[in-house]
């Protein structure tokens, strides 16, 4: 049993507080990604779980046992730094063993457990070298090696694959997603990519400034973000957020079309949210929204279309294949009444 | 051939230079080998080593083991002292530790002999006016230097190598141990060496403290070998200088190796 629980957790420096009383039940085996801009406190909260922060209040508990007050190697924890935080005067098999060997355990158990996780890894080869002599990657592994060899209950991921570059990042990405499965331990991963959060998470944990904006599963998500926060944070491409005003029977968009429509809570819509890829275009009779086309970015297989309208407010559109479309032209859009979200005064989804 | 003109007269220049300043050194080499040195500059008719002889037996033996007690004594201790004091300095948000430290400097700046009367009667009331004596108190005039350097050291090990020892179950001794000093050998080597060269050359603190012919360092008796038997032994007085210099040399060399492989930091990009 490796859940971990937390009530109310609050942190602060001095007088001033920057996690605000965060609850949270993480599953035995959850792979829960924390995401939020930088400040957001998803690395300090992170630092608490490991008992690298002390906690200014409320309770953390790790498989039932309250942890507040013991200290991080009793936590049955392991984790894996952003800077990978390699000892660089030790080779890589002394790095896997330094903590069991601290704990003293017999010299056979321990060239097994390491061999058994380079293995996992695929980085037996590496095992005599010193850390400088690897690439990026695989330090990465080495460090995620240190956090495997201790078998720990839960596995905490401070930012690991910042600092790889795009490729290796998205390699080393479906890597622990694998490892998630094989291993079938409790693992909470922070990051400030969003893409990471999508890919690897059982739920994902929203954070900013020190609160928990959403929590749920990465389509949820993506489907019923609970407010403009999380709708704009979560997704590759940001959503359009479109300041509309309510009429008796739909909503007044810029340009004076209006889009017909009714939802109990009509009257309290300022904010019109869609998603790029559900946007279309259309001709000018039956455009909601219309507008000069900014910039248009080709990526082959899809394209990104920034559409300035004459109110001043951009809109990105996603368009499937390579689109023949001229810089300064016209473009004409329809928003699909299906797909949209709409946000009231204090940007809170209206369903 | 213009352009041999500079070069040649550069050659003579250096040469020249060369003169003035090897002159010197062939001087006390020429010297120490030859057995019956006169004091003279001249090729000896008979090359020995019964000058060196002379000069690591009896006596003279006696104050290189001295100054070795000396200085390795204070090296040692300057490093433990240092180590133990420089890593709080540098992990702890001391409030005013860079005022303390620099405070410190200031003070190392002032001239040892403006603190040697107040030294002298503590280490008389302490009963320290021995070679132990000379030990703790240069350690205590080193300490300034040796803390500032070893706190920028141990500022450079990234405090995530600690967290990681942490959380894998170290305790502070053995993060000390196992990561930070490991990680700060040449720092440490760096501290040793100069607190080692800076009490084997010292002068006045020996020569007050040690006040018995059998507790002198090479320094004093290099200064009491002038006269002591009458005429100058200009062969011994030369030998034992090479000897007294050898040291710092070695130093020096042991210094550029470990400078060159001691700093082993690694960085995070690959």
């Amino acid at each position: 049993m490796s859940d971990v629980t937390l009530r109310g957790i609050r942190k602060s420096y001095g007088a001033l507080e920057v996690v605000h009383g965060v609850d949270l039940d993480i599953k035995s085996g959850e792979f829960v990604v924390f995401v939020g801009p930088s400040g957001c406190g998803k690395s300090t909260l992170l630092r608490m779980i490991a008992g690298l922060e002390p906690i200014t209040g409320g309770e953390i508990s790790i498989g039932g046992r309250v942890v507040n007050d013991v200290p991080s190697p009793q936590r049955g924890i392991a984790m894996v730094f952003q800077s990978y935080a390699l000892y660089p005067h030790m080779s890589v098999y002394e790095n896997m063993a330094f903590g069991l060997k601290l704990a003293k355990t017999p010299k056979a158990e321990v060239d097994q457990r390491v061999r058994e996780a380079a293995r996992i890894l695929q980085i037996e080869a590496y095992l005599d070298r010193m850390p400088k002599a690897l690439s990026g990657g695989q330090r990465q592994r080495v460090a995620i090696g240190r956090a495997i060899v201790r078998d720990p209950k839960v596995f905490l991921f401070d930012e690991p694959l910042s600092n790889l570059d795009a490729s290796l990042r998205a390699q080393t990405r479906v890597e622990i997603a694998k490892l998630h499965d094989t291993l079938d331990a409790t693992m909470i991963y922070v990051t400030h990519d969003q893409v990471e959060a999508m890919t690897l998470a059982d739920r994902i944990v929203v954070l900013n400034s020190g609160r928990i904006e959403q929590v749920g599963t990465p389509l949820e998500l993506y489907r019923e973000p609970v407010n403009t926060f999380v709708a704009g944070f979560i997704a590759s491409q940001r959503m359009n957020f479109i300041d509309v005003s309510a009429t008796g029977n739909g909503l007044q968009l810029p340009g004076k079309k209006m889009l017909a429509l009714s939802h109990p809570q009509l009257s309290q819509v300022r904010t019109l949210g869609v998603r790029p890829e559900h946007l279309e275009l259309a001709d000018a009779t039956t455009a909601d929204l219309s507008g000069k086309l900014a910039v248009i970015e080709q990526f082959g297989e899809y394209a990104l279309a920034y559409v300035e309208l004459p109110s001043g407010e951009a809109i990105t559109i996603k368009l499937e294949g390579a689109p023949d479309l001229q810089l300064h032209d016209t473009i004409h859009i329809k928003v699909p009444v299906g797909v949209i979200h709409l946000f009231d005064e204090a940007g809170r989804a209206l369903r | 051939m213009e352009s041999t003109q500079p070069s040649r007269l550069t050659a003579i220049a250096l040469t020249f230079m060369a003169v003035i300043w090897v002159s010197p050194f062939s001087w006390l080499i020429l010297n120490a080998f030859n057995p019956l040195s006169t004091g003279q500059l001249e090729i000896p008719s008979v090359v020995g080593l019964d000058n060196f002889g002379e000069a690591i037996s009896g006596n003279a033996g006696r104050q290189f083991v001295n100054s070795m007690l000396i200085a390795a004594g204070t090296a040692t201790l300057s490093v433990v002292v240092g180590i133990s004091a420089a890593y709080p300095l540098s992990r702890l948000k001391i409030p005013g530790r860079n005022a303390f430290l620099w405070a410190l400097v200031l003070l190392r700046m002032l001239p040892a002999a403006g603190v040697l009367v107040p030294l002298y009667f503590t280490a008389q009331r302490t009963g320290l006016l021995n070679q132990l004596g000379v030990i703790i108190a240069l350690t205590i005039l080193n300490l300034p230097f040796t803390l500032l350097l070893l706190k920028n050291f141990f500022d450079t090990v990234p405090i995530e190598l600690e967290e990681a020892a942490y959380v894998e179950g170290a305790s502070l001794f053995q993060i000390v141990t196992r990561i930070v000093l490991p990680m700060s050998r040449a720092g440490i080597a760096v501290v040793w060496f100069f607190s080692f060269t800076g009490a084997w050359n010292e002068f006045l603190l020996p020569l007050i403290f040690a006040r018995v012919q059998d507790a002198f360092p090479m320094s004093v008796g290099l200064y009491a070998a002038f006269g002591q038997q009458g005429a100058i032994n200009y062969g011994f007085l030369t030998a034992f200088s090479i000897i007294y210099a050898a040291p710092a040399v070695g130093v020096y060399f042991l210094l550029r190796r470990n400078m060159n492989t001691g700093f082993a930091g690694v960085g995070v990009k690959g």
